[in-house]
């Protein structure tokens, strides 16, 4: 049986492991080409090509910035994978950001750990 | 991982950034529970709450689309401030109820939680790799990151 093609959908496309690196590469910043090439030790043409993958599923958007393009992840993409993936690990995951987040808040305005004192 | 698991057990581990004695803690009174408990979106109505070995707390999750859901907890062993170990279903009977173990260590920087739950079977653990906690259907809720993203891209001229 022949194997689905990678812009199929957003599974396929995060099947190859080059291509998750940049998606946390592009968390949280846009990058131009040569920036996630140099991040990942390979050349232009090769993650050029893994850009248009990811476009082509909508995991990246492209943020032209005079002559440079820039590429950010939109995580809106990754939808299907989230509600596919869902179980134990999510509930748990998102759990323990919240109670970490928490944590954080209480010890801060108790006045321990890093945070200062309030006065 | 303290050791390896059996195929009926799942397990997860986090560092919490705060003294062991503070994450215990807040595992230990519903005030704080309240807080964090359930995935992003979830949160939690209480009918009985007692921290106690053999204490019940007896709660509703309301996901984010509306959906209630009847929870059920018992506390079976309590080390005040290493470990807790708890069963877990929707109601007292409820035959697919599961054990989970939370272990809390110093760590650098925080502590660090680790839950094990152990299902009756491993038909019961697989089911809860796809749906336990998974309940809001089509009402996705994204993490923060995403919804960060998709306000960031609402933004850009080029869209």
């Amino acid at each position: 049986m022949a194997r689905a093609k990678t812009t199929a959908d957003a599974f396929n496309a995060i099947a190859e492991p080059h291509r998750r690196t940049i998606l946390t590469l592009l968390k949280g910043e846009e990058r131009a080409v040569s920036e996630i090439a140099e991040a990942m030790g390979m050349n232009q043409p090769a993650v050029s090509k893994h850009l248009r993958v990811l476009r082509e599923v909508g995991l990246v958007y492209v943020h032209p910035e005079g002559k440079e393009r820039r590429y950010g992840l939109d995580a809106r993409g990754l939808e299907p994978v989230y509600g596919w993936t869902g179980g134990f690990s999510r509930y748990w995951n998102e759990s323990f950001d919240r109670l970490n987040t928490y944590v954080k808040e209480m010890e801060g305005e108790k006045g321990d750990g890093a945070r200062p004192v309030r006065s | 991982m303290a050791h390896a698991l059996s195929d009926r057990e799942l397990a997860v581990s986090r560092l919490i950034e705060g003294r062991r004695e503070t994450v215990f803690q807040v595992f230990t009174e519903v005030s704080h529970l309240s807080q964090w408990w359930g995935p992003t979106g979830f949160t939690t109505t209480t009918r009985t709450f007692e921290f106690s070995e053999g204490g019940v707390w007896e709660f509703t999750m309301h996901a984010p689309d509306g959906t209630d859901y009847p929870e059920w907890i018992k506390w079976i062993d309590i080390r005040p401030p290493e470990l807790i170990v708890l069963v877990h279903g929707e109601r007292p009977d409820d035959p697919e109820r599961f054990t989970t173990t939370i272990e809390f260590d110093e760590r650098q920087g925080g502590t660090q939680v680790t839950l094990r739950t152990e299902f009756q079977t491993k038909a019961l653990r697989d089911k809860a790799v796809e749906q336990f906690g998974a309940l809001e259907g089509g009402e996705q809720t994204l993490s923060s990151l995403a919804r960060y993203v998709a306000t960031r891209k609402k933004k850009l001229p080029d869209e």
